[in-house]
Parts: structure tokens; sequence; C-alpha cells
């Protein structure tokens, strides 16, 4: 079972926080101090923390820059209040792994938490993904499914491979933007959806099994049956 | 600074009545002196003939030729005519021709205007003269030409004529000289007052340690300035912190209610219900975090994360992302680019948001089987980004009002949209300091355009006065 670290003052954000990743099969341990949090993730051997960016004793920022500097490379999801753009490149730059605005979906911070658990447990880079019959050639960007070559944009190549990267997990519209095209804003319902109709078209042919599912008011998900 | 505003300044045009009003009092000063003196002369000569008069009366008829002989050596300037005539006005001795046309005859002495007429001709020197009759019966005439009263009134209106543009010339020089501070000084409140108007209510007029009367109007502009930016941040502070205070809970409802979505069967009767709750939530969070997200924009004074970015290739980002939107809706989308563009200075972040939204308004306008362009040109100053669209357009009226928080114009009712777009849009024009113009194209459509100037090019790295 992963086990996650999460380091929040606010009481009923804390609970939140916990309650989701628990309820997603995660060991939560919480602590509402900076100096502690730090502690027992220096010490505590964690698959994943999430950060708050204001604390007390020491902030979310010195906490991450001094795990980094100590050689902890656990992946940290940084959650704060202040969502302006430099604050985010801010808390990247420290070494956070991904930055979260409050008020936040649980899903969305699951969903973000889980992606960081899958990327840090990746090995060396692949050259190819695969998930049931749908094959990614990493080096050649193409794609096949079922051994037939699916004509795919550019765009869509690296939406797919996204998808795939991160398969079984749930995408929100705004980590599939962020990762695909690197804009920090929710570009709103419709272009996503538009974006992963198409991709979904040509993906899931009649006939075949469809791999790109939508949950209802959360997001995207690509996954074998 | 051109002449011609100089003379509209204030201090040039008090100097200008001051000047004009000392000409006018010299004029009056100088015209008094000019009567008195010509009184004065006036009065010296008639006595001095009034004498000469009195005293041959009182000379023996018989030695009265000899005695006007030796007054007439004895004028050597030839100021004094005389003449002795009989009672048909015969002349029996002297220079004077005839008596003189226009002398009463009365013992007095009165003006000859048109001179006299003289044994050796005409002499049309003004004169004074006087008529006496002689107990003889004939009648005495002198006649003193007042030629110096003339000369001295020429000397003092010439004087005049002097003095007029002596008065004139410097006070023009003058008004000239001290004008140009104050308006130095109102240039300078110009230029400062130019981003106040432009929205950054920081700024201040300038203080000169002089405290002048201009200080005193600056200082008294500088606090109602204190007084709004005070104004405005509590009014904003208030809009945040409820947009902010109610983002919190809405979160927790709408994951309440996705938690109860997770436990709800599909084919629940009441799961539709909930997935209509979740969608107004969504809807309500989405105006939330725009709203948020212009209070931030506007907060962002800095441009230190400015950078020279490629707006080609971010516009091209923006087509790529919105064409699928576009074929959907089965609306042609296309980039015009007729020239290549300089890198542009700002936060290309920003710019694709503020594009995106552009263009995400435009195809949410635009009927099914319409038109939308992101057309890109290079003006003179700059690049100018056009987004065109052949929907309802926005009408002229409302075309002020979009560009706030929470506006939808008439035809925006039946969209779905937060009425923002175009708010975030002018909060990132502003803080780039590029303009957003809102037009009509030929074909009835909108025609929203951003414009990059005064974004600093590439190549200059500073930044203007009192930013960053």
């Amino acid at each position: 079972m992963p086990r996650a670290l999460t380091i929040e003052d606010d009481t009923v954000t804390a609970g939140e926080i916990v309650a989701e990743l628990t309820r997603r099969g995660l060991a939560v341990d919480w602590t509402a101090n900076g100096r502690d949090g730090y502690e027992r993730a220096r010490d505590g051997d964690y698959d994943v923390i999430t950060l708050d960016r204001m604390l007390p004793e020491l902030d979310g920022l010195s906490v991450v820059t001094r795990l980094r500097e100590g050689g902890v490379q656990t992946p940290v999801l940084m959650i704060s209040a202040l969502s302006d753009v430099d604050e985010r490149v801010r808390g990247l730059r420290a070494g956070g792994d991904d930055y979260l605005t409050k008020p936040f979906s649980p899903d969305e911070m699951a969903a973000r938490v889980e992606v960081l658990l899958r990327r840090h447990g990746g090995g060396p880079r692949e050259t190819a993904l695969r998930v049931a019959d749908l094959e990614l050639d990493l080096i050649a960007r193409v794609a096949r499914r079922g051994g037939v070559e699916l004509e795919l944009l550019p765009t869509e190549f690296r939406l797919l491979e996204f998808l795939v990267r991160q398969s079984g997990q749930i995408l929100t519209r705004t980590m599939i933007f962020e990762a695909v095209w690197g804009y920090h804003f929710d570009p709103g319902t419709n272009v996503i959806e538009v974006h992963i109709g198409r991709l979904r078209r040509k993906i899931d042919t009649p006939g075949s099994i469809a791999l790109i599912r939508t949950v209802r008011g959360s997001g995207y998900l690509l996954e074998a049956h | 600074m051109k002449p011609i505003d100089l003379w509209r300044s204030g201090t040039s045009r008090l100097l200008l009545v001051y000047g004009g009003l000392f000409a006018l009092w010299c004029i009056a000063l100088i015209g008094v002196i000019q009567w008195d003196t010509q009184r004065y002369l006036s009065n010296v000569v008639d006595l001095k003939i009034d004498h000469i008069s009195e005293y041959f009366q009182k000379i023996d008829r018989a030695r009265l030729p000899e005695a006007l002989a030796v007054t007439e050596s004895l004028d050597l300037r030839d100021v004094i005519s005389h003449g002795l005539f009989d009672a048909q006005g015969k002349l029996l001795l002297g220079n004077l021709a005839q008596i003189p046309a226009g002398l009463p005859l009365d013992g007095k002495v009165h003006p000859l205007e048109h001179g006299v007429q003289r044994v050796e001709g005409h002499h049309p020197v003004r004169a004074r003269g006087i008529a006496v009759h002689l107990p003889s019966g004939e009648l005495l005439v002198f006649v003193r030409d007042t030629s110096v009263i003339d000369t001295v009134r020429a000397i003092i209106d010439r004087a005049m004529l002097w003095s007029l543009p002596l008065v004139v010339i410097p006070g023009l020089l003058g008004a000239l000289l001290l004008s140009r501070r104050p308006l130095r000084r109102l240039r300078e409140m110009e230029t400062a007052v130019q981003p106040i108007m432009r929205g950054d209510l920081r700024r201040r007029l300038p203080l000169s340690p002089r405290r002048d009367e201009l200080d005193l109007l600056a200082g008294i502009v500088n606090s109602m300035l204190d007084e709004i930016e005070r104004l405005m941040g509590e009014v904003k502070g208030v809009c945040d912190n409820i947009a902010h205070d109610l983002r919190t809970p809405l979160t927790r409802l709408r994951a309440q209610l996705h938690g109860l979505q997770r436990e709800t069967a599909p084919d629940d009767p009441r799961a539709a219900l909930i997935e209509a709750t979740i969608a107004d939530a969504d809807a309500l969070l989405d105006r939330f975090r725009a709203l948020l997200r212009i209070s931030e924009l506007e907060d962002l004074h800095r441009r230190a994360g400015f950078d020279d970015f490629d707006l080609a290739a971010t516009l091209r980002h923006v087509v790529e992302i919105y064409t699928p939107l576009a074929e959907d809706k089965r609306i042609t989308f296309a980039l015009e680019a007729t020239e290549p563009l300089p890198p542009l200075r700002g936060d290309p972040h920003l710019v694709f948001e503020a594009v995106s939204n552009l263009v995400d308004n435009a195809i949410k306008f635009t009927p099914p089987q319409g038109r939308v362009r992101l057309r890109t040109s290079l003006e003179r100053e700059g690049p100018r980004i056009d987004v065109i669209d052949n929907g309802p357009g926005i009408r002229a009226c409302d075309r002020a009002a979009v560009v706030q928080r929470f506006y939808r114009g008439a035809s925006a009712q039946s969209e779905a949209g937060q009425g923002l777009g175009l708010a975030i849009v002018t909060a990132i024009a502003k803080l780039h300091s590029f303009r957003l113009e809102i037009a009509e194209c030929d074909g009835g459509g909108a025609k929203v355009s951003l414009l990059c100037w005064a974004a600093e090019p590439a190549a200059a790295q500073s930044l203007p006065a009192g930013m960053g």
C-alpha cells in the first residue's frame, strides 16, 4: 500500500485530503506543522507528500527546498491558496513536482497524487507504451490499435501519450491541458472535451472495446477493461 | 513646447492683460502731460501777446511806427507778425497782409489754426493772435506763431510712440519666459497623469519643493487619488473576499455532490438531478475562478516575468487547440498571418490566455457554418491581432461594458458563458499596456483586436520609468 504524508495546517482541508487518499487506497499520515512535516518526510519512507504552501514554523517552500537539498526525492504536490503564476513557478522551482490551487476538488487532488506516484515509480524511459491492444511507439511517434496504424495529428499523439502513461487514472481537464499544451489555466469544458472526442473517434473505432472513458464530473480515463 | 502653447498659458494671458493695461495707462499719463503742457505753453504765449498789445495800446500814435519797427527788429526768430489796419481794414504798417480771417476783433487772444497771410506770402504755421482797436479807430493786430507748442507736442507724441514698444516688447518677452516654467510643470503633470488615467492608481502627481499654487493643486489631486485608491482597494477586497469565501464551501458542496453521484446508480432517476446540480455548481465555480483570476491579474503590477517570446508560435497553439472546437460547430477557423512577427515582450501564457478567450468567444457567438479568423499583421508600432467573426457582433453601445466584469451583451443571453472572458482579456491587455479594440467588421460580425504596441520591443530591455 503506497504511503502518503499530508502536511496541512487547516484541519478541514487536511480531513478532505486524508479521506480522499484513504478512499483511493493510500495509507495517509497527517501533520499540521511544517517543521514536524519536514522531519517526518526526511525520516519516513513515503511514496508521495502533499504539502501546504503556508504552514506554521516552517513554510512549504522551505520544507521542499530542504528535502531536495537533503537528497529526499519523494514526489511533492504543493497545495496553496496563492494561485499567482509566479507562486506556481516558485513552488516548482523549489522542488515541488506539481502545484494545486485551493480550493480544489478532492478528485483533482487525488488524480494529481496518483500521477505523481506513477511517475515516481516509472523506471528508465520507455520507448514504447501499451494498453490492451493499443501500442504507442514513442520513437517513431506512431500509434497502433490491434496492429492497425492510427492516423494521429502530433497534438493527438501527445494527448494519447499522456492518457496512456497515466492509464487507469482519472485525469482532469486542467491536468490534461497542463500536460499536453503546457498552459496553466482552465480552458473551460468544451475545448478538452472536443479534443478527447476526436481522439476517441480515432482510437475507439466501432467494434473495438472503448478505451477512453469520460468520468462524469471528474475528467477522463484511459484503461483496459 | 510650441510657442503657440506658451501664449495660451494663464501666466501669459495675465501678463498680456497687465501689459495692455500698463500701455493704456502710459497713454493716459502722457495724454495728461501733453494736455497740461499745451495748456501751459498756450497761456505763456497768450500772456506774451497780451503784454505786447497792452504795451502798444499805451504808446503814443505818432511813435507807433517806430516802436513796431523796433519790435520787429528784436524778433530775431520771426515769430511775431503784426499789422496796423485802418478802419476799412487796409494795411498801414507791418508785415501782415490782411486782418487774419476768423480772428474776432474783440481784444482777446484767439487761436489761428490755419496760419496768417503775410506780406511776403502765406505763413501756414498755427498761431495765436489778438486784434485791438486803437483810440484812433485803427486796428492793431499781433499774431504769434505757436510752432514751439507744436514742436513740444511732437516731442511728447514721439516719446509716447517709443515708450509703447518699450513697454509691450519686454512685456511679451517676460510673458514668454515666465509662463515656460508653469507650463513645463503642467506637462510633467500631464505625463504623470497618463498612467493614472489608464488605471494605475498607485501613481501620484509630482510635487516641487517650491510649494507654489501648482503644488497645492497637485497635493489636493494626490490626496484625492489616495482616497480613490483606498476605496477601490476596499471594493476590490470585498469582491475578492466574497469570491474567495464562497469558493471554498462551493468546492466542498461540489465534492459532496460528486460523492453522492458516485453512490447513485446511473439508471436512478435522481442521477440526472445530481448531474444538473453538479453542472450548476461547476458554472458557479467557473465564475468565481474567473473573478479571482481578473483580480489576480489586476494585482500583477510587476513585469519581472516578462520575456521576449514568439507570438506566432503562441497563436499557432491557439489555432491548434481551438480548431477542433470550431470544426465541431462547422465553423471555418484559420490563422491569417500576412507577415512574420518580431518577438513580443510579455508573458506568453497570459497572451495565450487572452487570445484563447477571444477565439473562444468568437466561436461561441458565431452561428454554425460561420467563419472565425485569427489575423495578425505588423503595424508600424507593433503586432496587431484581430479576431474576426461573422456572428451577431457587439453593439456599439455595449462595447465599453463588455470589458467589465459580469456583463453580457443582449446576443450573449442564449449562449453559455460567464461574461468574464473579455474582462480577463482586458486585465491581461492592461498588464501588458496593450490595447483592446472592439469594432464591427464589414460583414457585421465582431472584430476584437489586441494592439500590442506599448510592449517594449525586444531590443529595449529597459523598463519604463516607475514600472517594474
